[in-house]
């Protein structure tokens, strides 16, 4: 009887091992292609056509990272996406926020048309766009301006908005507001002071999906920008690669981990939201 | 009194969503019904203003003529999908069944770090792939190679070995979004409901089809439309691996939305690309009624 329960914690001991060790490895290999970059970005040593590559470099060098700062004009792209992401994400609340409103709260003609055409419309691949888009906004002069880049990515992220807030408010009691009403709210203050704080996930969710298309956006960027001191950092760091490769392939490395990082920060904050603000809006940015 | 209260809320709700459609009329709807006007012409390099209307015709060169390569790329684009859809739905499972063993202490650190591909800006991360993995001269896979003793490879050139490539770098970027959606459905999973069959000594297999899955699908499933139709529309994958503009690597896979990208801005084929895009608009359309159906359907 002991003999056979010490036997099956030795067995479940084994076996918590193996699972450890499992993960750890698919980890590993999950990790593989950052830490690479990682490592190379690192390495004094670019011996890059040698095969005695190690994942922690045996001499240490800030080198590409100075490179990266100092042979490219990243700081102005840094700039420039910084610029184009506030105001799309900006612009993208201050527009979305009444219109989800008015989808969710609001009954009235032609509501339920609007919405089906917003989930058929949404189906339309960004991409196939750019050629119909260009033609609009050369007349006008927007082609390789700020605005004009501005204006695509609010309008390409804009159904994903007003679906992704809507659906949210759907599940927000409408007997709050209502009550908040009696109490001698008006309209405005009901959505700022109730309804917003109450879909702040929501909100938060929308906010990081504009600036996270914003940020990783590059064949618009590419295509609507012409001269490197107009690029975004997608839009640089594309250029950088499309370019003549081999030699600078440990400060592509470094640049890439520098572009990423913001990124990985704000998506790490904001992970627990993510997937309820995704799937809950029917809609994957 | 209350009908111009209702007129009032009608004259609302168009004032609050005036900002949003005009966006979407000029940036969404207006290129799409460009490219259906586009697609009945002749449009491209040497008619760019005076194109003439050619009726159906793009459409036709599309569906009925195999050599033109628009069916062959909805081929592989249906097996990439299928490919892709099957891999991950099976290795997510997986990896977030072993993930919600009670006892695996570390088991958020491994979450955290399995959400890396997801929160790393996607294209770094596939030209990441690309210059550092697979480059033939030094890449990190020939560099192993070497090691063993192997003739370097080249992973982007031949069409099977570059679909392949494509489809690693597509399912580790989309595995986190998977993991972490199995791993919240199998926590909503009502855990006494499990302890009942864990007693009758039903093993994982057992368990797993005849009690997990079925479980967790009505709550997966959404999900998993949306990134079938993300899948199904996947363009930086496939263009940045093996086909951008002055460093093609040799590989001729296209789906659909590549196809209808070379064809609008490398070939110029503005007229038959238009047609590729909206035949592609109408099956993604009839995806998404057909999707809506059945999901009316089991709700009832």
């Amino acid at each position: 009887m002991k003999k056979s329960r010490r036997l099956r914690k030795v067995r479940r001991f084994a076996g918590h091992t193996i699972l450890n060790i499992f993960f750890i490895a698919v980890c590993f290999v999950t990790m593989i292609p950052i830490l690479y970059a990682f490592s190379v970005s690192l390495n004094a040593q670019n011996s890059i056509l040698g095969s005695n590559f190690s994942f922690i470099p045996k001499e240490f060098t800030g080198d590409n990272y100075r490179a990266v700062f100092t042979e490219q004009p990243v700081l102005l792209w840094f700039k420039n996406t910084i610029i184009l992401a506030a105001a799309s994400v900006g612009i993208s609340l201050l527009v979305a926020v009444p219109g989800a409103y008015a989808l969710s709260r609001f009954r009235f003609k032609g509501r339920i048309a609007i919405f089906n055409g917003l989930v058929m419309l949404h189906s339309f691949p960004a991409i196939l766009s750019m050629f119909a888009i260009y033609k609009l906004l050369s007349p006008v002069g927007l082609i390789n301006t700020k605005p004009g880049l501005i204006l695509v990515y609010i309008g390409t992220m804009s159904i994903f908005g007003l679906l992704n807030l809507k659906g949210f408010f759907d599940s927000i009691p409408v007997e709050i507001e209502e009550a908040a009403a009696i109490d001698g709210a008006d309209g405005l203050q009901v959505v700022t002071r109730i309804l917003l704080p109450l879909a702040r996930p929501a909100v938060i969710v929308t906010a990081v999906m504009v600036l996270i298309f914003v940020w990783n956006e590059y064949i618009y960027a590419v295509t609507f920008m012409t001269g490197a001191s107009n690029y975004t950092l997608a839009a640089g760091l594309y250029s950088l690669q499309a370019t003549e490769m081999s030699g600078k392939w440990p400060v592509f490395a470094a640049a890439s981990i520098v572009v990423s990082l913001p990124i990985l920060l704000i998506f790490f904050l904001v992970q627990r939201h993510m997937t309820s603000g995704l799937t809950a809006g029917g809609v994957k940015g | 009194m209350k009908s111009s209260k209702k007129r009032k809320g009608t004259l609302w709700s168009w004032l609050c969503l005036m900002p949003s459609l005009l966006l979407i009329g000029a940036i969404v709807l207006f290129p799409i019904l460009y490219t259906g006007y586009i697609s009945f012409t002749n449009m491209n390099v040497y008619h760019w203003f005076d194109y003439t209307f050619i009726g159906l015709q793009n459409y036709i060169r599309a569906l009925f003529v195999f050599d033109a390569g628009f069916l062959k790329a909805l081929l592989l684009t249906i097996l990439w999908t299928v490919l892709n859809m099957a891999f991950q739905l099976i290795i997510a499972f997986v990896l977030a069944s072993l993930l919600n063993n009670p006892r695996l202490k570390l088991r958020k650190l491994y979450k955290t770090i399995l959400m890396f591909p997801w929160a790393m800006p996607g294209y770094v991360s596939i030209l990441l792939w690309k210059n550092g993995m697979f480059n033939s001269q030094f890449g990190l896979f020939n560099q192993w190679m070497e090691r063993l003793g192997l003739d370097p490879a080249r992973w982007l050139a031949n069409d099977v070995v570059a679909f392949i490539s494509c489809m690693a770098v597509n399912l580790w970027l989309a595995l986190p979004f998977m993991i972490m959606i199995m791993d919240g459905a199998l926590q909503s999973v009502d855990k006494s409901y499990y302890e009942s069959s864990l007693l009758d000594g039903a093993g994982w297999f057992t368990r797993s089809f005849k009690l997990t899955i079925p479980a967790i699908k009505p709550i997966i499933a959404p999900a998993v439309i949306i990134t079938v139709f993300t899948t199904f529309k996947q363009f930086d994958v496939i263009y940045l691996l093996t086909q951008q503009e002055g460093s093609k690597t040799g590989a001729n896979i296209h789906t659909v939305i590549t196809y209808a990208y070379e064809n609008a801005f490398v070939t110029s084929n503005y007229g038959y690309s238009s047609a590729i895009s909206i035949i592609i608009f109408l099956f993604l359309i009839a995806f998404t009624v057909l999707g809506n159906i059945r999901k009316k359907e089991e709700r009832q």
